[in-house]
Parts: structure tokens; sequence; C-alpha cells
């Protein structure tokens, strides 16, 4: 951006022709040397005037501030003076005034990131003061998706952090994992939102959120001490800006179609007929005579997506506000299925004195999702020969899966609450460095559930019943709530005495958790019409039908949701001359979890910073800008566990029967044995990191070796039978160990060419993850065996020296392609001429269990994201393109197979006889070949391309007609393209429980969204 | 603006008071709905549960030797049983001895077992220190020794010596016992069963079912018997005979069936209702043994054998009672049995090698599964008590007392037809002790005796040989191998696995 000052240059003669008229006035002896100057200032960025933006008159202590129009006068003397047109933020501009009445002045963001604050926990810093491994999202970034929850903005975008959306079913989360996988616990990191400690945001709107930052290293997550094992990602929600007087108003609109990102390819009626009667001759008649239903088209549809958001903020001298309300609605692309969510976001800040502040943030956030059957396994597994209907309308029976359309038209389930999160707080400041601040904070859920299934039955087309109906009506109803409160309390000291800087936090929290649910089963509904959606004590035993729904009926406590805890925290922070920087973190917790011998645990991290461009030897080192080396060590806990395993219990329903008329007598005995002695687990975590910005900061880097060794991680092993604790049961120890490392780096380039100005970054992480230990000198249980598929068979098993939840089975090395060639290899009693052929791992001469091995991780070893920015007058284009390498998947639903069902197209190029194929077995219907081998393992490896956008914001001119301080209008598509080998919906196939992670046993399709919208400020 | 400068002291304050007192309660969460071991057993209600519970684990279904009825498969009266495929790599193996010791079912019968020891021991361990009255408890006592006597004995048959826990709180690393310490703990606790508990007739209505005099003293003559002990078998089979408690029903199918439940025959009963699962009360030891397709009662395991099927005297009604055949009418249904299995099967050389039948001592009359749920099995009978009375008469050189009892279970098969099973005569002791192991596979067949029988009698090699048993080897079953890898090699093999 040019300096203003030039557009107003005016002609040599004309300047000449003023000089000599203000001459002539100096002549005449008219005071007029004093004059006003008047003007707006505006931002080159956001084209906003800029209210509250400094106009000083250099050289003297004269000055204003612009109002709320951004307009200013000032009075001004001289014609040499120079006016410095100044505001937080954006880089300082001198205009000569010379003669000119009206200087308008635009003035131009400071592109150094350097300084900015970055959110920390119980506190901000500045990040060149700043020693851990943060990543930060701003809010611009956080809406360039349309999606319900606020993490899927993170996909891509920082280094070290992979979000899988696992699914397009509305209302379903993400999987979040943050350096790797640290437990075969819950390895989800945790949510601080304003504070107040979260396990998920999905309950937030991305537009109310101004900044997410991801802590990563010890260093920044000890100060959460036991929950900062899988990372923290702190979210700070806006705030009304001091200096904004006027009421900002700011409406965003978008509405989008979803439609299937990519549809599996099956085969059609003729080629399932041609294959059907090639394992079973004379299957079918005539195979060009057959059905051929596209079951996938049945089931899904287009989709609408709408998301709203309207907020008002500002501030007074008392106080800041941003209020804000927004509507989302996510219709799904399985019919029957939707979520629909409002928010409320209320946050104030009082200033009641210069030294006494209080403050709220809360957000309030009704849901009401519904959620569609299984429908995509059935429409995968059913034979494109059926037919959906028969000739009068009714259902046709689907043998084995069932009719999907029936599953639909007759489901009914509901998912509706409400959160509430939010907290108040007052911060005194006293003896000018300290601040004492106290902050109350809740967060609380109502949820109800409802399903209704009708009674129905879908009809053989020979008039008998079908598998599928279900005799009587059935009712379900469940509630549950939840309420955590936390206080906090924190005296923070801040204090710069010459070339020392000092920050140190001390604080002293307590939480409380709690949590019921209850259900309750009826059947024989009166009718199927919602206003009867009711149960009475008629439904829940009806000694008419034998029904009898009493074992359904519950009212428990979420053992996970009912603790408390007390924790010590203390942080400093100091930094001499700008250069050497020690941070030093404590927290101690204490929590009910556990036993009182184990109930508190220390997590400290300490780490040390070098800002090697603030050494004088690199002054004359122009090129580089910023140079930063950092390095950290700490401990830190997770406490997201079973440790309800500790005790042991009373099983309580134990039923004899005695009496000449045998009745049931009730009986308790001992259950399984309980570890008192379990405790947290421990991950140790070391970073090394560099942070660099060079040419003019138009080039940054950041990049961090990190190595992360979670110990005592919680595993289930196996106990002796004499200990009475029966068949596979398990108690908990704390016995197993992961090691996660990699590099991470950011790599940033912004500049302008011409009047295009654009940014490039690349992020890329790897993950080399591996257990260290299982079991040890607790049992034999030396794996741990997990995935188990719709067949009963676990695809997983977990050792020492593989990464967690490895998948496990046969590995094939081609096909029998003679009699001959069978004979000669070692091959199981079932295994023919045109089947896969198993490696005989261990040499023993037989194909057996034990030939059984490692066959794939479903770990990626890389992750990356890679974005583009680019501006233009009005115009501002970006796309984000975000992949993984490394991992595998287990395509779970084309392996089980109980039924004959449809095949994915692969089986085209199947093995018909010598050196057809050497990788496509013969076709059939199940067993031998439908064995757990690597056939069934696909390269997950994948490249998508996760958004683009192209936006347009009118010149002010325009919006200025109708009121508007900017209107901005966009349109975009998210998933629109995704590179892979994958044959599935999508690659990316996560799941909560990580010993059972990359199976794809049918998941609700990712959608594609093409979405239009507008901004508007006002 | 003091207002404020207050709250500096009064958040502080607030906290201190919080802090200091409160903290240790603050973190004290106690487990909602859900009693710890340390509160259980505590009263005279609690005690009356802890000793009920002994009992369920006889209804588990792991408790039926894991889950299928292995002991008969691996005898000569018994197939696998349902379609050929069914369960062909997990029970098969049993049928043909080729099972391995990390077979299917071991596992699961001897944690079984340990989990009924287990709560035969919370009595035994915690309830004399209940304030309650002193007769009830010494019965509750007696009652979880008459259980965890029975676990035991299952154990020593089946795995000779075992890791002998007598306390809920056993150490680590525990070694197998010998077989005689087993037997001695056996013995230990029969007999206080047998000094302490009621007589049937002493139990209420309500209570039958539970654990008697009579069924000790039957237990210890059993447990006698295998001991080779006929002096006391003779004595406690004896003792059960006059006591007058018991008697033969006058028709052999009520002896196992719905009409005898609880009646005069039976001595330890394992009592059901008709609901299709174990939590609410069902048995699925007559699920597994049904007849299998139409009518469909069941998973059709455990066949009777084409041997067995022979080996009846001509006439024999015993035949009918024990043996389903396909076309039988039975409680006015006609069986057609399953469709996957064939009605016949044969070897390459033509001769019959299996038939489709099931096992009629599990027929429970009624509709469908769930009212199969209602077995009660019987794990002693009176007739049983009677043919080990013969045996240990006839082995103390009394075959005229013995040839008495042996009649007596006679007389009752035969129904008043004089055409059939004549009375036995004969007094050559290896003579009569060849009926009465013929007579006591006719009588007891597909009640998992056949098996035991035979090794105790050491005849398993001669009778079994043929279907794979393995002299030295056999007579007993491998220690589960997941046991063995958890004790770190404390616990020993059995020999020959």
């Amino acid at each position: 951006m040019q300096n203003s000052t030039n557009d107003f240059k005016l002609p040599g003669i004309l300047s000449g022709m003023l000089i000599l008229i203000i001459f002539a006035g100096f002549g005449m002896g008219v005071s007029a040397q004093v004059r006003t100057i008047k003007g707006t200032v505006t931002a080159a960025d956001t084209r906003e005037t800029l209210p509250g933006a400094t106009v000083a008159l250099k050289g003297t202590t004269l000055g204003v501030v612009t109002d709320i129009d951004g307009k200013y006068s000032i009075k001004v003397s001289q014609e040499k003076a120079v006016l410095v047109f100044s505001y937080v933020g954006y880089n300082t501009q001198e205009v000569l005034i010379g003669d000119k009445p009206v200087i308008d002045v635009v003035l131009v963001l400071k592109k150094t990131t350097l300084d900015e604050v970055v959110v920390i926990g119980y506190g901000t810093v500045r990040k060149s003061d700043l020693s851990g491994s943060v990543g930060s999202v701003k809010s611009e970034d956080i809406t360039k998706i349309t999606a319900l929850n606020p993490v899927q903005s993170l996909q891509g975008k920082v280094s070290g952090v992979q979000v899988t959306s696992t699914s397009g079913d509305p209302g379903a989360s993400p999987v979040v994992r943050i350096r790797g996988v640290g437990t075969f616990n819950e390895s989800s990191p945790i949510y601080v939102v304003d504070g107040i400690i979260l396990n998920s945001i999905s309950f937030l709107n991305s537009a109310d959120i101004t900044s997410m930052e991801v802590l990563k290293d010890a260093s920044a997550t000890a100060i959460y001490g036991s929950r900062g094992a899988n990372g923290v990602i702190m979210v700070t929600t806006k705030q009304g800006k001091i200096g904004q007087e006027k009421t900002a108003f700011s409406f965003t609109g978008e509405y989008g179609m979803q439609n299937l990102a990519k549809k599996i390819d099956l085969l059609n009626g003729h080629d399932f007929a041609m294959i059907s009667n090639e394992i079973n001759p004379g299957t079918f008649n005539n195979i060009d005579a057959v059905p051929n239903t596209d079951w996938q088209d049945l089931i899904f549809r287009s989709a609408p997506i709408y998301n709203f958001q309207l907020s008002a903020s500002g501030a007074t001298k008392t106080m800041q506000y941003y209020i804000s309300g927004g509507y989302f609605k996510q219709e799904g692309i399985i019919e029957k299925s939707k979520y629909e969510r409002i928010t409320l976001q209320m946050n104030n800040t009082y200033l009641l004195s210069p030294f006494v502040k209080l403050g709220n943030t809360i957000t309030l956030s009704p849901y009401d999702q519904r959620v569609a059957p299984d429908a995509t396994y059935a429409a995968y597994r059913a034979k494109p020969t059926l037919v959906p209907y028969y000739a009068d309308g009714s259902f046709a029976a689907v043998p084995g899966v069932g009719n999907p359309l029936a599953d639909l038209a007759y489901s009914n389930n509901y998912n509706k609450g409400i959160k509430a999160v939010g907290n108040l707080y007052a911060e005194i400041t006293f003896l000018k460095s300290f601040a004492a601040k106290s902050s109350f904070g809740i967060d609380a859920e109502y949820n109800k559930s409802e399903n209704f299934t009708p009674a129905f039955t879908v009809y053989n087309e020979n008039g008998s019943i079908s598998q599928q109906q279900h005799l009587l009506s059935t009712l379900s109803k469940g509630s549950s709530e939840n309420l955590t409160w936390l206080w906090e309390n924190t005296l923070t000291y801040q204090k710069e005495i010459k070339k020392h800087s000092i920050n140190a936090v001390f604080g002293y929290t307590m939480q409380n958790t709690s949590s019921s649910a209850m259900g309750m089963l009826g059947s024989n509904i009166l009718r199927d019409d919602p206003n009867f959606w009711y149960i009475s004590p008629i439904n829940i035993y009806d000694p008419t039908n034998g029904v009898n729904n009493i074992n359904s009926i519950y009212d428990n406590v979420d053992i996970n949701l009912n603790y408390s805890m007390i924790s010590y925290l203390f942080r400093v922070n100091y930094v001499f001359n700008k250069r050497y920087i020690l941070t030093a973190t404590f927290r101690s917790d204490g929590s009910s979890k556990f036993t009182e011998n184990n109930r508190y645990a220390n997590f400290p991290s300490f780490a040390l910073a070098w800002n090697v461009s603030q050494e004088n030897f690199m002054k004359n080192v122009k090129f580089i800008s910023k140079l930063k080396l950092r390095g950290s060590w700490g401990k830190l806990g997770n406490d997201k566990i079973p440790y309800n395993r500790r005790y042991a219990t009373v099983e309580s329903n134990i039923i004899t029967i005695f009496g000449s008329n045998g009745s049931p007598n009730s009986g308790a005995s001992f259950g399984v044995n309980g570890n008192p002695n379990l405790k947290w687990e421990v991950t140790t975590q070391t970073d090394i990191g560099l942070e660099a910005s060079m040419f003019n900061d138009r080039l940054t880097c950041e990049l961090d070796y990190y190595n992360k060794k979670t110990d005592d991680i919680l595993i289930d092993l196996s106990t002796a039978g004499y200990y009475g604790n029966g068949p596979y049961a398990k108690v908990t120890y704390n016995a197993a160990s992961v090691l996660n490392r990699g590099f991470e780096f950011n790599l940033g380039w912004r500049d302008q060419v011409g009047k295009v100005k654009y940014n490039i970054s690349v992020n890329g992480t790897t993950i080399h993850n591996e257990a260290l230990k299982i079991g040890g000198s607790y049992g034999v249980d030396s794996v741990l065996i997990g995935g188990y598929l719709g067949n009963g068979l676990p695809v997983t098993r977990s050792k020492v020296g593989l990464p967690i939840g490895a998948f496990y089975g046969y590995q094939t090395d081609g096909i029998f392609q003679t009699q001959a060639e069978l004979d000669a290899y070692p091959h199981n009693s079932q295994a023919g001429v045109g089947d896969l052929r198993f490696v005989d791992v261990n040499g023993d001469g037989k194909i057996d269990d034990r030939d059984r091995t490692y066959i794939g991780s479903p770990i990626p070893t890389f992750i990356f994201g890679f974005n583009l920015g680019l501006e233009f007058k009005g115009f501002d284009f970006s796309f984000n393109i975000q992949g993984q390498t490394g991992n595998k998947i287990f395509n779970a639903k084309n392996l089980v197979r109980p039924d004959p069902y449809n095949f994915e197209t692969n089986v085209l190029d199947r093995w018909t006889g010598p050196g057809t194929s050497t990788t496509e077995p013969r076709a059939s219907f199940g067993g031998y070949n439908y064995t757990i081998s690597d056939h069934f393992i696909q390269d997950g490896s994948f490249v998508r391309l996760r958004n683009i956008i192209l936006g347009y914001t009118l010149p002010t001119s325009w919006s200025k007609k109708i009121t508007m301080q900017s209107i901005r209008l966009y349109v975009k598509a998210d998933n629109l393209y995704t590179l892979t080998k994958y044959t599935g919906y999508t690659p990316e196939i996560g799941s909560g429980d990580v010993i059972s992670s990359g199976i794809d046993s049918g998941v609700y399709p990712i959608t594609a969204v093409f979405s239009f919208g507008v901004n508007l400020n006002f | 603006m003091k207002a404020f400068a207050k709250l500096l002291f009064v958040v502080p304050a607030i906290l201190i008071l919080l802090i200091s007192p409160g903290c240790k309660k603050f973190l004290q969460k106690d487990l909602q709905n859900e009693l710890t071991q340390q509160s259980f057993p505590t009263s005279p209600a609690d005690a009356l549960m802890a000793t009920n519970a002994t009992y369920e684990i006889l209804r588990d279904w792991y408790y039926n030797s894991g889950g299928y009825p292995i002991l008969d498969i691996m005898s000569d009266d018994a197939r696998k049983g349902s379609n050929p495929d069914d369960q062909l790599n997990y029970v098969g193996p049993y049928d043909v001895f080729t099972f391995s010791t990390s077979q299917d079912g071991l596992d699961r019968w001897w944690n079984t077992l340990y989990v009924g020891v287990k709560r035969a021991n919370v009595v035994i361990q915690f309830v004399p220190a209940i304030q309650m009255d002193n007769a009830l408890k010494t019965r509750y006592l007696a009652e979880a020794k008459f259980i965890r006597g029975l676990l035991y004995f299952d154990f020593v048959r089946a795995w000779g010596g075992v890791p002998i826990v007598t306390t809920v709180n056993p150490p680590q690393h525990l070694a197998r016992a010998s077989k005689e310490e087993v037997y001695a703990l056996i013995l230990e606790d029969l007999q206080f069963a047998a000094d302490n508990l009621p007589l049937r007739s002493e139990y209420t209505a309500v209570n039958v079912g539970r654990a008697t005099r009579g069924a000790a003293q039957a237990l210890l003559a059993r447990v006698y018997l295998f001991m080779h002990d006929y002096i006391n078998a003779e004595k406690y089979a004896l003792e059960v005979i006059n006591s007058a408690q018991y008697g033969l029903e006058p028709v052999y199918v009520d002896a196992s069936g719905v009409k005898g439940n609880n009646g005069i025959e039976s001595i330890l009963e394992v009592g059901a209702i008709q609901v299709d699962n174990t939590g609410g009360g069902g048995s699925q030891y007559g699920n597994v043994q049904g007849v299998r397709g139409t009518p469909n009662r069941g998973w059709g395991f455990n066949r009777p054998s084409v041997d067995f099927r022979n080996s009846y005297e001509s006439g024999d009604p015993r035949y009918k009672g024990t043996i389903i055949n396909l076309g039988d009418t039975i409680d006015g249904v006609v069986i057609l049995g399953d469709g996957p299995t064939p009605d016949v099967t044969k070897d390459s050389l033509g001769n019959v090698i299996e038939v489709e039948c099931y096992t009629r001592k599990v027929w429970v009359p009624g509709e469908n599964t769930t009212t199969q749920w209602g077995f009660h099995r019987r794990l002693i009978r009176y007739a049983d008590v009677l043919l080990v009375a013969a045996e240990a008469l006839n082995e103390n050189g009394k075959p005229a007392d013995a040839l008495t009892y042996l009649n007596m279970v006679r007389a009752r098969a035969r129904q008043g037809n004089n055409a059939i099973l004549p009375d036995i005569t004969t007094t050559v002791k290896n003579e009569l002790s060849d009926i009465i192991l013929l007579e006591r596979r006719h009588e007891l067949g597909m009640e998992g005796w056949r098996f035991w029988d035979l090794v105790r009698t050491g005849k398993a090699a001669t009778v079994l040989g043929p279907l794979g048993f393995v002299a030295g080897k056999h007579e007993l079953l491998p220690i589960p191998q997941s046991e063995i890898d958890i004790s770190q090699g404390t616990l020993t093999q059995n020999p020959n696995w």
C-alpha cells in the first residue's frame, strides 16, 4: 500500500500559488496560521473507519482521537507540521500537513505477528515471550468451514493436530488427536472455553470465537496438570472492542447444499447375477433380465445446511459487550437425520472502577437431533437384483440385511437437549502489579432421547413373514443431566524492572461434576402417532402378551461424570532483556477418582527460550527479523480413564431358583476384584523448537521436535482363574507405556505483488507411535486385542514395538493358480485353486492362527495441510488442502458376510483361471477368502481439497448507500475433491476407541457442501 | 471503591474456610448404588443372599463343563451333535480327543468353578461374624461348604490337584495342591454339610432345592466311590437309603422330567424358570441340548451315539426315555429335526456312524425354546445312589445286598413288563461289577457320568481308545494354557499334555 500523502500531492504550480496566498495572508497580519484540519481514518484491511485512532501533532503533546465514524478535526498552526496517525495493531503513519484542509488516512495492519498476544492457561503472553509450543487459529479461519463443531476448522491448519471427520451424520463429532495417540484409553484433548474446562465444543457457534490456541508441549499444557496429557485447545469467545462506542452489528447468513461426496463402486444387477451364477450355477436364468437396484441412490439425497448469526458488540466507558444469536441447521443426506442448534452468547465486562472489573461469558445452546438408522451398511450389502418395493407399493424383503428403506421408514430416533456453559468473574488490580481474579463457572447439560419403532412386518415374496419385523411397537425414553461447577481463583503478578520482566500466577481451583441418567422402555404403544409416545405401566409389563421390559429400566450415575477435584497451580514466566525466557509451571491435582494414597499428583514443567534475534550480533543480519530457540520438558496427566475399576464391587443381581413352584430368590456375592492402587496415567513430554521470521516478516517458520512418552497407562489384564473373577474377567492395572515422537513444521509466506496480496502456508507433522510396554509383571497380556468386527472376530492386536491398534491377520502372497501350486505350498484345508495364498509366517509348514501377523497401522505417519489466500481489490480467495499418509484402513464391511451380499467392483477382476489374477481371488459369498487378511487392508492415505472460498467485498461507497459498513458475498465448497486409493466413502475412518481405529464397518458418508453466504457489518 | 477492596478480603476468607477442613471430604466420592466388598455381607439378609448366590453358579452356562456337555461327548455315549459344522472347531475336538491345552471351554469351566468357590468362601469367611440366629448361620455355612465340596469334586475329577482357595483374598502365584489334598478338603466340607444340614423334609416348601443332609451324604458316597473307598461309599449310600427321605419315580422319564421336578427321586437339583436368559433364572443346559430344527427347542448338541443306541437290552423303556428319534411324537409334538443335519451319516464303507437324534433327558413340554430354559438339571438322583450302593456292596463282598439295590432300579425301568429287563442274579464280583457299570450307562445315560465312570473303573483306554483316547493322558483334562501363562510357570501341566 502506498503512502496516502502521495495521493494528495498537488501539482507544483498549484502549491506555489497556495504559498503565495498564505504569504499574502501573513502580510495582511491576520492571525490565520491556526487552522483546522479534518479527515477520516480508515483501516486498509476491513475498509471500515477506525474510531478511537490517535491523531497527534508530531513533536508536541497535542492530539485528538477519531470519533465513532473515524472522523477527526485538529487545529494546527504550521504548514510544516506533521500529523502522526496511530492505532493499536496498525502501522503508524506520518503525514506532512502542507496546505491540505482535509487529510484522509488509510492505516495498514501491522504485518508482523511477532507481538500478537497468545492465550495460554490462566493468562496471556506476548508471542515473543512464549517458551512453549502453541498453535493458533484466528476467527476468519474458524468460520471458513461450514461445520457444527468449530474444532473442524483446525483440520490442516495447525501442525501436530489431527482432526478426523469420521462421519457426515449431522451432529457427529470429529475425532481429535494432538501429537499422536498417547494412551490406550481416551486420547482426546480437553477444551478450555473462556476458562471453563470441557470435553467438547460442539455447542459453540464458530462465529462467536475470536481465536483457538492449541497448547501442545509440556510447558504450555502443564498448567492443566492431570488433564493436559492429550493436549489442550483454548477457545476465546468474542468481546466488545474498547473504543467501539457505536454498536457494531454483524450478520452472517449461509446456505449450503450437501451431496454424497463419493459413491462406492458396487456391482450392478447384471454383473451381480453373472458372479452369482459363477458361484452357484443356475441362480439366475437370464442375467440380462434381472432387476438393477442402486440402493445407494435410494438412500442418499441432497440436503441443505443453514447457518445464521447476528451479533452486536461495542463498549462504553464502563462496559464492553458482545451478544449474539445463532441458528444452525443441517439436514442429513440420509432421510430422518438432522441437527438443529440455537446458540445464544452473552459476553460482558463491567469496569466498575479503574481497578475493579466484573464480567461474564455465557453460552446457551439448545439442540435437536434426529438420528437415522444404519442404512448405509444395508445399502452396501443389499443385492442389486432385489427390488425395493413390490408391485403393490409395500416394502420388499431383502434377506440377510433387511430392506434399508423399511429401516428408514420405521425409524424415529430423537435426541434433544440444552447445553449451558458460562462463568462470572471479578478481577481486582492492586498495588499496581497484582491482579486477583475469582471466576465461577458452570457446564450443564440436559439431554433427552426418544426412540419409537412401530409394529411392522416386511413380507417375503411368497407372503410369508421375513426376518425384518417388529411384532409390537416399542418406545424407549432416556434422559440424562450433568452439572459441573468450577471455581478458580488466581493471583497474578506482573512487573517490569529495567531489563527484567516477570509474570507469575498462582491459583487454587475447585471443581465438582455430577450426573444422573434414567431410562424406560415400553411396548405395545396405543397409537403410532407421536402424541401417544408416552409410557404407561401397562407398556412396561403386560401380562397379556408376556412382554417384560423391566430389565430395560435404568437409573444410574455416569461414573465418569461423578468426581471432584482440588488443584493448586503456579507458573512464572521470567524474561531477561527480551532475550532469555524461563518458564516454570507446576500443578498439583487432587481427585476423588483415586484412593487416598494416590489422590494427589504433581505435574511440573520447565522451559527455556532464547530470542536470538534480540542479540546485538544479530543486528546486522537484516534478513532475519526474529529467531527464537526454545526447549521444554514436563510431566502431564490423563484422568479420562476407567478409574472405577479400582473398586471391588458386589454383584447383586444373582438369582437362584428355589421352592417347589420354582421362585426366584435374590442373591449377591463378590464380583470382579478391583485394583485400589490405580493412579493417573503420566506423560513425559520433551519439545525442542525453533521460530523464525525472515525477509521483513514475509517468511515465517516454526519447527518442533516432540517426544511424548506415556507411562502407567491403564489396561485390563487377565488374572489367575483362582481369584474367582470368572471367565474373560480382567482387572485394570497401570501397566502399559506408549511413545509418540516426531517433527512438526509450519511455514508461511505472505507478500504482495502489485495489488494482489497473497499468503501461503504449509504445515506438517510426522508421527511415530509405538507401544513400549503392555502388561509387564502383572500377567501374560502382552497384547491388547480389539477392533471386534460384526462377526465377533478381532482385527487389531497392539503389542510392544508396534503402533497402537495395529492390524493383525494373515499376509497374502498371491492366488493359488493351479492345483500343483496349491499342493506345493502349505495351506489351510479350506483353501482351493483360485483362493488367496497365505504366508506361512512362522515357517512350520502349515497355515494356522500362529501365522497371523502385523499387517498395517491405522495411525498416519505424516499429516499435512496447505493453505493459500489471495486478496485483490475487493476479492478474496482461499483454499485449504489437507491430508495424511502412512495409515491403513481395514475394509471390514467387505469382509463380514454371514449371507450372500453385493460386491465391490474389484470382484470383476477376480481369478477365473490360471494367470487371470494374482490379487483378486475367485468369487465367493463367504468362507476362506474372507478370513482376516491383508487382502482387506487398503491404503488410507489421502489429499483432500477441504475448503475453497471466493468472496467479494463491495466497495465502501456502495455499501454506505444502504447504510452498511461492509458487505461481503461469498461462495464456497467443502470436501470438493479427495485424492485417495481407498474405495469406501471416505478415507477418514476414526474411532473414539483407539484400539478399534481405522476399521470401516460402514460409515455415514462425508458430504461435499456447496454454499453461498453473506457477511454484513453495520 | 472501598466496597470492592473488601472483596479482596472476602474471597481469600472463603477460600481459607473451604480449603482447610473440607478438602478431604470434598474429594471423597462414594460409589452410587453399588456395594463394595468392604460392606458386604454384614446383616442376616446379606448372609442369606450370599448363600443363595453360591447355588446360582450351578445354573451358569459355563458350569456345564464350559458351556457344552463335553463329558458325554468325550464318552462313547454321545457325539458332538447339532449340524456337522456347528462349533466343529470348538466342541468337535472333544469328540475325537484332539482338543488342545487352549481348547475353547476349558478355561471357562475352570474359571466358573472358581467363581463358585469364591462365593462359597464369602459365606464361610464373613457369615460367622454376623450377629444372627445361630441355627440359621450354621445352615448357611453348611450350604456353602456343600457347594464348595461339590465344586472341588468337579475340579479333582477333571484336572486332578488344583490350587486350593479357601479365602476371598488368595495370594499371588498359587501352586497346585495334590489330588489327595483336594480330596481331603472335599471330605471335610461335605462331612460338615452332612452333620449340619437339615433333612429334606425339614425344609419348608419355599426352600426346596437347597442342599440337604441327604444330598451331602449322597455326594460323600460318590466321592468315596471315586476314591475307591468302598466301605465309606457303602456307608453313606446306605445312610441316604435308610433315611427314608427318597424313592424312585414310578415312571422313568419323570426322574429327569418336569413331573419329577423336586420329586421323590431328586436329591440335588438345579432349579430354573422358563426365561430365555441365565440372569433371569433360565438354564441354558436344556437349551444347548434341546431338539434342533422342528420343533425348535434348542441347538441339538450332545447326540446319542450309534454305539449307545445299540447298547440297550431289547425292549428297555429307558431307550425311549433317553433318546428322541426323528418321527417320535412327544407330548403331541412330532419330531422332524434339523434341515442341515443329515438324518443318517455313513462312513466310506457304508456303515452308519451317526443318526440324527436328540437327548430326551432335557425335554421340557412347551411351545418354544424359552420353555426349554426351564429344565431342572438333576445333579444327584436316588437311582444313582442305589447304584452306588450296589457297586460298593459288591466291592465289599456283599453281592446279595448289591443285587437288591440294582434290581430296584431295573424293576422301576421295566414298568411291570416282566418280559423285559429280568432281575440280575449273578453274584460273581467281576461279572456283577460289569453289569452295574452297564446299568449305570443305561439308567444315567446322557447325564454326564459315563466318561468319569470309565476313567474311574480303568476301562477308559479300552472303551474310548478307538475314539482317540490316549491312556495316561486323557484321564485328566489339561490345565488351561492361559492359566499356566498367567501363573508365569507356577502351575504345572498334567502328564503328557
